[in-house]
């Protein structure tokens, strides 16, 4: 007769306080296998399954298609299938505050770190000595002066004067001076998670003969909670710019493996280089400051009949054009095979959103929570061999210009990818100071001749005349 | 007609030029307040860097100094490591600890000690030549630094010895803002002379000639496994940091007239120009990306690790051998069969074997790692650290516990920082054996037990040696440490055999510690007073334990810590909870001591409620009268006391 484990709703991603139920799998009171699928959350990126812990009887303790805080208690699993039938007791459905168990702040507070302190006597059984006994001075003088025997204390170690006045008045003697220390009680900062999520009312009326009524689906409901976030302020703006697309994709597509005449990795390749340099396009406003991601993790928007999603590109900033387009290849098959991770979908840094496939012109896309900016990329028109690249941006975190900046040069570095000539003298170097034929401003070239080495090579006037 | 013996060409002039631009970004970094501490620029004394650390082999090493960033650039090509490192950046060298006069990267090491780095610079070397890997190194030190002894020390040393290091020596002229004039007398390259090096000289404003003499200094060294000593004459046109520069502004501006980048941007501005542009663009973008990069993590650089001492007892096993005898057991069996033991010391070879004896017959097991060294404390600590820098373990002698102040410079300043300065990129693993402790009438400077002033030292591992266990139980642990040890060996414990005196009516047990905790406590009984005790005063303490249960009524616990460092505080709070009295029995002087450290731990810990006291050696030099010497230096009489007085 116990209850074996309760089931409390996991803290899965930093921005989600609270999680929808979507999916109660099993009857109420069923018996569940350890491992077994016994709930199915929604976060605002991904579903979630919950495993049983152990084997048990579960009593749900939730409704499917409602909100629940952090740790709420959400099902719990019992011993004994009576148990789990019983009534659930009333609690209060609307998310309230959690208190969590802190996970920072222990690092040097030198009370935390110190071990608790083993006495070792409350630990003791009471021992028996089977050697001689050791009586003090002390001890000597009060058992004769009280008329004892020494054999009284036969089976001790040592036998003091306090152990003799001891056995003479077992309730005045003194005892150890020294009281337990008291327990410590950390009640570390509890970390209270303020658990209400933005909530969705109804503000225009429905006159049932003239509409019909579709219920948000929950991911519609978290995407508008999302997007809200930073455009209901009204203070975004967006900047718009021309890249000259011609003869960009034959050079590209040598350094490309499947994603042939494609942007979007050199887009992302770029960004990322270059959001190092604008730190404030990889930031959020916090209400009262702006938070600079440490990491540059950028995502690329994707919809493709699963629903709208941000897949994140961890680390792009250190990776090469190849491993960029592998991520995206991998990305992309993990979210049309449902197999995306949590991971995979939070901590986006900034956001890229590539709609240039459905032939728009231009656009003004809309920037994520914890964002301050978003790039739009609209299709190539054929005709005048360009496409415009959109930015979105906060404005309560930088401004007009910044973002110019940004674009002008994400615009230079693109279009750095149309071929040019030139190269042709690069790989001629004298071979003393490696100074290029291209850098020789003497005028007279290089003079060819055999290095010490044995080998055919080139020579620079001042390394030949010496200074 | 090509001339290979032209040293100078583009390739040197952008290379010194980078130089340059990198330490006059720092220059305008620091103005705008973007990079904290100091720096010390040699914009002037660049061809000196690249005449030297440019020269060498990728097997060859470099010591430098606060002066570094010159000889860091020019050996390890590492432009951006450094400018991080000084920005304070993650990326950085060191991760932005050590910044800018303490780099480390490739066999490039630098400090901000002078002379210092000489020693150590030596014993790395002496590494490269224990291991003939043919490799050389250079340790640069300026003018300045001829000022310290140890210098003169390691002079001596590495001429006798025969060890593979050049010194090179940049004479800027200045002090920090002393003209040379006010501080040195004689000549500079006579006193390297004097030690019988080769000695050589150039200057910057010839660099051709220097590069030349430079390759030849280094083949020199390389060919004969011999030392040099190089001086180039050069003038730095900045500041001695930044803005402490009382030169004369004509000095100044004649120096600056005849630099060999400035002569070259006259001759070939068209050239200069396109260096000079190249280089902005490298190193502004280099900062620009730099600048957004993040600090260390504060929990990356240091943790707190808790003391948990072990609560697995094994009885404690008489051995009827002197201490004296299993130490030297240990290390002849250590010098044979561990490829990186070192042995130095001072009179340690044999048929002498050291003053102790401890040493004995080692060098006739393997006379190549065993080096007994002239007088030179400073310098024979410092060639251990390079040694340890290097991959070996040295184990090295200090004489009299008391000559461990003539080696204090090496073991705070180098040994207990490297791992940390150099973001724990190296590890220092030397150890320094020394006998402490009176009693032997050997008066004020070969008796004082230093104790307090070593365990101070961070990252530094202090052991005291006892006579309840054999001491190679210690050893082994010692043997495996990656960081620096130092050993507190005991004078009369020496002779004393192991584990002899045991009462009936006490338990003698050791914990399973790499540093085992001896614990003598009542068979049966809980202890109403717990003593602490380490090495010779354990000693004394454990033979009295009879007499202070018969004469203070008191049921005693003794608590030996081996590991003085690290105390055993949870040991011996559980063991006050019990008693509710503690005293600390220590041979040093008691003002800032082991037992101030101890109990000020254990009341942290058990939030009080319990009587101490210490017993400790008056705070007087140790007279050599055996009368006066007792009554300075704990006793049995006194101990005994204090228990009476303090604990009825």
């Amino acid at each position: 007769m116990a209850l074996l484990q309760e089931i409390l709703v996991p803290l899965l991603a930093v921005n989600d306080t609270t999680l929808t139920v979507v999916e109660l799998p099993c009857v109420a009171g069923a018996a569940v296998k350890k491992g077994e699928v016994i709930l199915v959350l929604e976060t605002s990126k991904t579903s979630y399954d919950v495993e049983a812990p152990v084997d048990g009887y579960i009593q749900y303790c939730c409704e499917a298609e409602r909100d629940y805080a952090v740790n709420e208690v959400i099902a719990r699993l019992y011993s004994e299938v009576s148990e789990a039938s019983a009534p659930v007791p009333g609690r209060p459905r609307v998310a309230k505050p959690v208190v969590a168990p802190a996970i920072n702040g222990q690092q040097y507070a030198p009370s935390a770190m110190t071990p608790p302190v083993q006495s070792r006597r409350a630990a003791a059984t009471p021992a028996h000595w089977g050697g001689e006994t050791l009586f003090s001075y002390e001890a000597e003088r009060l058992i004769e002066a009280a008329g004892l025997a020494r054999e009284t204390f036969a089976g001790r170690d040592l036998v003091t004067g306090a152990d003799v006045q001891q056995y003479l008045n077992p309730v005045a003697a003194p005892g150890a001076r020294m009281a337990a220390p008291t327990a410590a009680t950390p009640t570390a900062a509890a970390l209270t998670a303020a658990g209400t999520a933005t909530s969705l009312k109804a503000v225009a009326p429905v006159d049932p003969s003239k509409a019909i009524v579709q219920k948000l689906q929950s991911a519609k409901r978290r995407e508008i909670e999302y997007l809200s976030d930073i455009q209901s302020t009204g203070l975004t703006s967006t900047l718009n710019t021309h890249i000259e697309m011609e003869g960009i994709f034959p050079q590209l597509n040598k350094g490309l493996g499947y994603l042939k005449d494609s942007l979007l990795p050199v887009i992302v390749y770029e960004t990322a280089r270059m959001l190092a340099g604008y730190p404030l396009l990889n930031a959020y406003f916090t209400g009262d400051a702006v938070a600079v991601y440490k990491e540059v993790n950028p995502g690329f928007a994707i919809d493709i009949d699963k629903g709208l999603k941000v897949l994140k590109l961890e680390g792009a900033g250190g990776k090469s054009l190849r491993d960029i387009e592998a991520d995206i290849l991998r990305l992309s098959g993990a979210y049309l095979d449902d197999t995306l991770t949590v991971e995979q979908l939070t901590d986006i840094t900034f956001t890229i959103t590539d709609l240039s496939a459905e032939g728009v012109a231009f656009f003004r896309p809309l920037i994520n929570k914890m964002n301050s900016a978003i790039l739009g990329v609209s299709a190539i028109d054929e005709k005048l061999q360009r496409c415009t690249f959109s930015l979105s941006f906060d404005h309560r975190v930088t401004e007009g210009k910044y973002v110019a900046g940004f674009l002008r040069e994400l615009k230079e570095r693109i279009e750095s990818y149309r071929g040019d000539a030139g190269g042709f003298y690069t790989d001629i170097s004298c071979f003393k100071c490696y100074k290029t034929l291209k850098e020789d401003l003497g005028g007279t070239g290089f003079v060819r001749c055999i290095t010490p080495e044995g080998k055919e090579g080139y020579v620079c006037q001042s390394c030949l005349k010496g200074f | 007609m090509l001339n290979n013996r032209i040293a100078i060409n583009h390739r040197i002039i952008r290379e010194a030029l980078r130089i340059r631009k990198v330490e006059e970004k720092f220059l305008e970094l620091f103005s705008q307040g973007k990079l904290n501490g100091t720096v010390h620029t040699c914009v002037g004394q660049e061809f000196s860097a690249l005449a030297f650390a440019g020269q060498l082999k990728k097997k060859d090493f470099i010591f430098s100094n606060h002066r570094c960033h010159g000889h860091y650039i020019a050996f390890t090509g590492d432009t951006r490591g450094l400018l991080a490192e000084l920005l304070g950046k993650r990326s950085g060298t060191c991760g932005g600890i050590g910044s800018s006069q303490h780099l480390c990267h490739n066999n490039f090491f630098s400090n901000g000690i002078q002379g210092g780095i000489v020693p150590v610079s030596a014993g790395f070397a002496l590494g490269n030549k224990l291991k003939g890997t043919g490799a050389v190194g250079v340790v640069f030190i300026g003018d300045g630094t001829l000022g310290e002894g140890t210098i003169y020390e390691t002079m001596n040393i590495i001429s006798k010895w025969e060890i593979p290091l050049l010194i090179v020596c940049e004479n800027n002229f200045y002090a920090q803002s002393t003209p040379q004039h006010i501080n040195l007398a004689g000549d500079i390259l006579a006193r390297a002379a004097a030690f019988g090096i080769r000695t050589d000289r150039g200057n910057t404003w010839a660099p051709e000639d220097l590069m030349i003499r430079a390759q030849e200094a280094i083949d020199y060294v390389r060919e004969t496994s011999r030392p040099g000593f190089f001086l180039v004459e050069t003038y730095r046109l900045n500041a001695h940091s930044k803005g402490d520069d009382d030169r004369d502004p004509a000095e100044v501006e004649a120096h600056r007239e005849k630099d060999f980048l400035q002569v070259f941007q006259g001759e070939s501005p068209a050239y200069f120009q396109m260096y000079n542009d190249a280089l902005d663009v490298e190193i502004n973008t280099l900062v620009e990306e730099i600048l957004q990069e993040g600090d260390l993590a504060a929990e990356d650089y240091y943790q707190h690790q808790p003391t948990v001492t072990g609560e697995e007892w094994t009885p404690l096993e008489a051995i009827n051998k002197r201490q004296v005898e299993l130490l030297n057991a240990f290390f002849r069996d250590a010098i044979v069969a561990d490829d990186r033991a070192v042995f130095l010391g001072e009179d340690i070879l044999s048929p002498y074997g050291g003053a102790f004896k401890v040493t004995k017959e080692l060098s006739f097991l393997r006379p190549e790692r065993v080096f007994s060294t002239p007088i030179s404390e400073s310098a024979i600590t410092g060639i251990s650290n390079g040694l340890a820098l290097n991959g070996f373990k040295p184990y090295m002698e200090i004489m009299f516990g008391d000559f461990m102040t003539l080696a204090f410079d090496q073991i705070v300043n180098h040994a207990s920082k490297f791992h940390h300065m150099f973001n724990k990129k190296v590890t220092c693993p030397v150890v320094i054996r020394t006998p402490m402790g009176g009693r032997r009438g050997y008066g004020p400077t070969h008796s004082q037990t230093l104790d307090k002033f070593l365990v101070g030292i961070d990252n530094v591992r202090t052991v005291a040696l006892n006579t309840f266990f054999d001491p190679a139980v210690l050893y082994r642990s010692i043997s495996v440490e990656t960081h620096p040890v130092i050993v507190i060996e005991n004078k009369t414990d020496y002779g004393k055999k192991i584990a002899q005196q045991q009462y009936p009516n006490f338990v003698y047990e050791r914990n399973n510690d790499a540093y085992p905790v001896v614990r003598i406590r009542p068979a049966v009984s809980a202890p109403t007073l717990t003593i602490v005790a380490y090495g010779g005063m354990a000693e004394m303490v454990a033979g009295m334990l009879e007499d202070i249960f018969l004469t203070t009524d008191h049921k005693p616990e003794l608590i030996v810590p081996s590991l003085i460092s690290h105390l055993p505080v949870d040991l011996v709070a559980g063991s006050v909870t019990d008693s509710g009295r503690l005293l600390v029995v220590e041979e040093g002087s008691g003002f800032a001591g082991i037992g101030s450290e101890l109990i000020a731990a254990v009341m942290e810990m058990t939030h009080g409620g319990f009587t101490a006291r210490r017993v400790t050696a008056y705070p007087v030099p140790i007279p050599s009268v055996k009368s006066l010497e007792n009554s300075v230096l704990p006793d049995k009489r006194r101990i005994l006391a204090e228990i009476k007085t303090s604990f009825s």
